[in-house]
């Protein structure tokens, strides 16, 4: 799921190098201060920022393309209701419907602000691994409980997402093509049989791990030490959501 | 039933982290009551936390398409009070991995999933009443609960959408918006109540206890 972007961004790029801490606080700062903004004259330069840092990472257009599809059909919608649905200032009528002016704002300010958005956060999740990310959030102050939730569950989805796609291909085997709402029984099933699997597993991988100390000590996170230039970039990109937080405020 | 980024104002996002805050502390803080030690239980949470995560993957159809399940009624019946950290972590797994839900959100969208999670949870442990003897007092209680904790998130969602839009809508087209998204999610509601309650049931016969993780 996200093996093949860490390869396509490992690479010499400064944006994979940033630590995680301050690349976190760093992007998040910058995305804050986009839905801070409300004003169209901002958009521009909020899309220039946001495209700025994608293309800087060298990800590709396409994963772009390819990861926004899904949650852009909600952006869609929003598209197809508000500039009909919302204002009142009537620029045009289609037949029974009114476009307003407001409505249609409304649509380029969430449009602009979500794929901006979205830009920095394909950047900031592509480059770092979920154990990293659990690690630093830790020693950001994220409780221990929640830190060792993350790190264990992400040590569980991949080998849960194998074992569901071999029931699949095993109740597929026996006919079942899982496309009328009779499926629902053996779907839940399916879905019964890996909980029951699953904490059956979790016992023993409790035992196991007792057994080799856990519980006894605090568990231990390793996370990079920064350096000047995780520093530097890091107020670089505060002083971006700076600027546009008080360019939201001040002048308009 | 996630909000993504740049939609609501950054006020209702960050109240909503600042809820999602208080409401995971809340959680753990109980865990930590109800458990003598509260680590022994984070694997058996993670996996079927991660079983969720995979479970809402799941295309269930409902000619002529298919919908995704989003399980918030199931996890709070069979996670109590670790529903609410669970539906954070797998809410920042589909960030971190399929960049769905929104950064921004991610508070708000614990809420309007975990909360009502946790209500289910609650509802379900009501099976005390009958010394979690009968199958149809659970049936009927996993239905609800599963039930009202799709519509609860989908009117919460609605009415976050429809007030915070950054245009003025109007009170018929309030309405009106309010209406279509819980009507909407009705289907969904209808098919979570169902496989939750048929889940319930099958866990009844191979594994009870997984029924009753927190009176463990």
């Amino acid at each position: 799921m996200i093996a093949p972007v860490m390869k396509m961004t490992k690479s010499a790029n400064p944006l994979y190098r940033w630590e995680t801490r301050h690349k976190l606080i760093g992007l998040l700062a910058i995305v804050f201060s986009f839905a801070f903004i409300r004003d169209p004259l901002l958009l521009p330069p909020m899309l220039a920022v946001a495209l700025a840092v994608y293309l800087y990472s060298r990800l590709p257009l396409t994963y772009y393309w390819s990861r926004v599809r899904l949650p852009g059909i909600f952006l869609l919608v929003l598209a197809l209701i508000l500039p009909f649905g919302a204002g009142s200032t009537i620029l045009a009528r289609l037949g029974p419907l009114e476009m307003k002016l407001e409505g249609l704002q409304a649509v380029l300010l969430i449009s602009v602000k979500f794929l901006s958005i979205y830009a920095l956060m394909l950047v900031l999740f592509a480059g770092t691994p979920p154990y990293k990310l659990a690690g630093s959030l830790r020693k950001m102050g994220l409780p221990a409980l929640l830190t060792e939730m993350i790190v264990f569950t992400d040590r569980y989805i991949y080998q849960l997402a194998g074992d569901l796609r071999r029931t699949q291909v095993a109740a597929g085997l026996r006919g079942f093509s899982g496309r009328s709402l009779t499926a629902l029984k053996t779907l839940a099933y399916i879905v019964g049989t890996l909980l029951v699997r699953s904490h059956d597993q979790s016992e023993r991988v409790f035992q196991a791990m007792t057994l080799r100390g856990y519980g006894r000590e605090q568990a231990v996170f390793n996370v990079d030490q920064p350096v000047f230039g995780d520093r530097l970039a890091l107020a670089f990109a505060l002083l971006v959501a700076l600027t546009f937080i008080l360019l939201q405020h001040i002048f308009f | 039933m996630h909000i993504p980024d740049g939609i609501i104002p950054v006020s209702v996002a960050l109240g909503g982290y600042a809820a999602a805050g208080g409401m995971t502390w809340l959680s753990l803080a109980t865990i930590k009551k109800k458990f003598k030690n509260p680590r022994e239980i984070i694997p058996r949470a993670s996996l079927l936390t991660a079983v969720f995560f995979i479970a809402a993957l799941i295309h269930i159809p409902v000619p002529p398409t298919s919908v995704h399940l989003i399980l918030s009624g199931l996890v709070g019946v069979i996670l109590g009070w670790f529903a609410f950290p669970a539906i954070l972590v797998g809410l920042f797994f589909q960030a971190v991995m399929f960049q769905h839900g929104g950064l921004t959100t991610l508070g708000v969208n614990a809420c309007l999933m975990g909360i009502p999670a946790l209500l289910a949870g609650a509802l379900f442990r009501l099976r005390a009443l009958s010394g979690a003897k009968s199958r149809v007092f659970d049936a009927v209680l996993a239905f609800t609960g599963s039930f009202l904790a799709i519509a609860a998130g989908a009117f919460i969602a609605a009415m976050l959408l429809t007030y915070t839009v950054p245009a003025p809508l109007g009170a018929a087209a309030e309405r009106t918006a309010i209406i279509s998204l819980g009507v909407a999610h009705l289907p969904v509601a209808l098919l979570e109540g169902v496989f939750t309650v048929l889940l319930v049931l099958f866990l009844w016969r191979v594994k009870p206890e997984l029924l009753e993780m927190e009176e463990k």
